[in-house]
């Protein structure tokens, strides 16, 4: 008799997160985090904004035509983010593009243009929050993006071929994104037995489930999208190189 | 793929009345809803919210409850996760299972932080359906110009705003040409096509980028885009109403 319960439970615990739509778009939402904790961190994401903020101003400084250049990589992360990817399992859901952001235009840029894009959705698609702002853009805008590009250099100066740094870079810069919302979460939230480890275990093995196949997945769409930019861009490739360089 | 947040915040009645004064009832009720960290004060901040945007604001009640379930997929996964808890030994449990050598459970702590936590992300979401429901993002924007951001990072935002749009337009006709083809029909096909959609997007999008760029330099563009901003007047009711709303919150807490 316990053990039918107990596998109720663990089913309707694997139903509820292999749904596509507890999967979309995992950043922490509006009013989940105490007010101590936003504040927190909110103050740990704003020297990387404001460091963001500088280089930006001083890459558009040398070369104002990149500012444009620079503001539609933002709407495309946006989109991307709107974006639907078939996951490995069958599921759906969406890229962080924070792989993809930090190869093309180096981690610094994103932190702005990751903040802007959080905000962005938070109030026209009702993901994420405004308290939960710094908490996010730290994630998804700071971590994400430096793990990416520190793995893609790595690889290159290893002398790896590009399709493993660009698929490893976007595939862990997606899974460290993650882990960094379930510390968070276990910070705000310790367990009542065990507390914070305890807390992070339960966090991670349920991010784990959802997170790994789609971690894999944004992995080869990155590759793909990487591929066909640099077969087919050659015309607009001297404009971009140089934003790759000064970012 | 319309955003339709931003389609109901340009309809909204009360579109008109001055960013600022929406931007201070949405975040000063927040952070009220957060502090406060109890039932029935959220109750309460959802109810006044969800009063002002149906009612005040005209947005359709069933539009609005759809948004509530946004973020309700994380929700429940955030709160049954904080509520059930996993120990090797037995714990004061309410109620447990023995599961592979490990109890799953629900603490009498663990339960009402997470009760309280739902119904706390639940007015806070409240809040945030308020402001954008009711703030064009113009308007958002020009309130966090007077707030002194940064300009660059308003300029950005104000820049990254138009061409969302832009895209979205590009990408929707994309992605119907490619499913009409069985772009979408299987796994592989769908990861080729959603590929070749997003590298063709950023690809135009780079094209776009300096065409506007050539087209704004030729009619002396000095780096700065500077627009006229609609003037909404500034109402002392409205922030009075500000003030009422948090002090009787703030009085419930005391009540409580």
């Amino acid at each position: 008799m316990k053990k039918d319960k107990a596998f109720l439970i663990l089913s309707l615990t694997l139903v509820l997160v292999s749904q596509p739509k507890s999967a979309y778009g995992m950043h922490i939402m509006e009013g989940f985090l105490p007010p101590i904790w936003s504040i927190s961190w909110g103050l740990i994401a704003l020297p990387f904004v404001i460091h963001g903020l500088y280089s930006l101003r001083k890459t558009i400084d040398e070369a104002p035509k990149l500012k444009l250049l620079i503001a539609m990589s933002g709407a495309f992360a946006f989109l991307l983010s709107a974006l639907k990817i078939p996951s490995v399992t069958g599921s759906c859901s969406h890229p962080t593009g924070t792989g993809l952001g930090a190869v093309l235009f180096g981690p610094t840029i994103m932190s702005v243009l990751g903040l802007i894009v959080l905000l962005f959705q938070a109030l026209l698609l009702g993901h994420g929050g405004l308290t939960t702002l710094g908490a996010n853009t730290f994630s998804m805008a700071v971590v994400g993006p430096f793990v990416a590009y520190a793995v893609y250099i790595i690889i290159r100066k290893a002398n790896g071929p590009q399709w493993l740094g660009v698929f490893l870079a976007a595939a862990l810069g997606n899974l460290s994104t993650y882990m960094t919302t379930s510390i968070q979460l276990a910070l705000a939230f310790p367990a009542e037995a065990g507390g914070f480890i305890a807390s992070l275990t339960k966090f991670m093995s349920i991010f784990a489930l959802t997170q790994i196949p789609l971690s894999i997945s944004e992995g080869i769409l990155t590759v793909l999208v990487i591929k066909s930019i640099a077969s087919y861009a050659n015309a607009e490739l001297p404009s971009l190189k140089r934003l790759i360089k000064e970012a | 793929m319309m955003i339709s947040i931003d389609m109901y915040a340009y309809a909204s009645k009360l579109k008109d009345i001055n960013p600022m004064e929406k931007l201070a009832l949405a975040f000063i009720t927040l952070c009220v809803c957060l502090w406060a960290n109890s039932i029935i004060i959220s109750l309460a901040v959802l109810l006044i919210m969800t009063w002002s945007t149906i009612y005040q604001g005209g947005i359709p009640g069933t539009v609005y409850l759809k948004l509530l379930l946004i973020p309700m997929g994380f929700l429940i996964l955030g709160v049954l996760t904080i509520a059930i808890e996993i120990t090797p030994q037995p714990y004061e449990f309410l109620g447990s299972i023995y599961f592979f050598n490990f109890y799953l459970g629900v603490s009498k702590a663990g339960l009402i932080t997470a009760t309280q936590l739902f119904f706390r992300a639940l007015g806070a979401v409240s809040c945030l359906y308020y402001l954008s429901l009711n703030t064009p993002m113009m308007d958002v924007m020009s309130a966090l110009r007077k707030l002194r951001c940064p300009k660059l990072l308003v300029e950005m935002m104000s820049l990254i705003y138009r061409f969302i749009f832009v895209f979205i337009a590009t990408a929707e006709t994309m992605i119907i040409a490619q499913s009409s083809r069985l772009g979408y029909s299987g796994i592989l096909s769908g990861y080729r096509s959603l590929g070749t959609l997003i590298s063709s997007i950023f690809i135009r999008s780079y094209q776009q980028a300096d065409k506007i760029y050539t087209s704004l330099e030729s009619r002396g563009y000095d780096g700065e885009l500077n627009v006229l901003e609609q003037h909404k007047a500034y109402s002392l009711i409205g922030y009075l109403k500000v003030f009422g709303i948090n002090i009787f919150l703030i009085s419930l807490t005391a009540i409580i």
